[in-house]
């Protein structure tokens, strides 16, 4: 049966403005509330937008892999259009990872860029996923393309335990974790207003990436049920 | 650059990047819609037409 069309702010209002009253109470908690770190100073308040970031990146490749794996299982269209979806939002948010850690690297450790293990990695993540999407759109038959596109999805994604691990089996300049600690609770190393900057910061960014991804998803829907009205309009 | 510049130009390049991407999706979704809703109602007036 054919869905109701309504527009963005009214089918995802309520998530939406979940998600902005969240960012503004993130923002406000990060850059008034906190306090500056006791050695980095200012420029630790970055922190509040890095870990949300990433970790909201590997939320999203976790996305593409339980699709595309569904997707080469069943091959029902709907798993490969939330994967596109997943992929498209993870790329977004790995390279505003790349772009904060380079702003806060130069005043705490003097470079952009180093070649660091966990950098590297990362490096190669995004660029992994930028093929993902690169591949969808070089290869003319969709089927094609998408099968091609979940093999490349599951392998992607093998590089994030590699990149977690990477501070622990190398010797990075990238520091080890300081809030997910085996030794250690993250209110015994960390600021408890820091530790709520981070928390808020993170709330907000999951509501906005689920109200992306759902309106990514429903665009790529839409985008399917343009093609079957044409294909069947074109078989007539 | 002082350390405020740097967390300015962090939190201006992030929540910039992210507008940019909200109307972008903005935009595609809207001319699906639109896309859909034209298909749709020639498809209901080729209907009534064949009855």
């Amino acid at each position: 049966m054919a869905k109701e069309l309504r527009p963005v702010h009214e089918t995802k209002g309520i998530l939406g403005a979940l998600a902005l009253v969240a960012v503004a109470v993130g923002l406000y908690w990060s850059l008034v509330v906190a306090p500056p770190d006791a050695y980095q100073g200012e420029v630790q308040r970055i922190m509040y937008l890095h870990l949300p970031s990433i970790l909201i990146a590997y939320l999203s490749y976790f996305l593409v892999f339980v699709g595309s794996g569904l997707y080469l299982w069943k091959r029902e269209k709907r798993d490969d259009i939330l994967a596109h979806a997943a992929a498209e939002i993870g790329v977004l948010f790995t390279a505003l990872t790349i772009i904060e850690g380079s702003i806060w690297g130069r005043p705490t450790w003097g470079v952009w860029w180093t070649w660091d293990a966990r950098l590297t990695l990362t490096a190669i993540l995004l660029l992994i996923y930028v093929g993902y999407l690169m591949l969808r759109s070089l290869i003319e038959d969709e089927q094609r393309a998408a099968t091609a596109a979940a093999v490349l999805g599951i392998i992607g994604f093998l590089d994030i335990p590699l990149i977690h691990m990477s501070v622990y089996w190398w010797r990075t300049l990238h520091q080890p974790p300081s809030i997910l600690r085996p030794d250690k609770l993250p209110w015994e190393n960390v600021h408890p207003s820091m530790l709520t900057a981070l928390t808020i910061s993170f709330v907000g960014f999951l509501l906005l990436y689920f109200y992306l991804l759902s309106v990514r998803y429903r665009v790529g829907e839409m985008r399917q049920e343009i093609k079957a009205l044409r294909l069947e309009r074109g078989a007539r | 650059m002082r350390a405020w510049g740097f967390v300015a130009a962090a939190y201006g390049i992030v929540w910039g990047v992210i507008l940019l991407y909200l109307y972008s999706l903005k935009r595609r979704y809207d001319q699906a819609a639109a896309e859909l809703e034209r298909l749709r109602s020639t498809e209901a007036s080729a209907g009534h037409e064949e009855k």
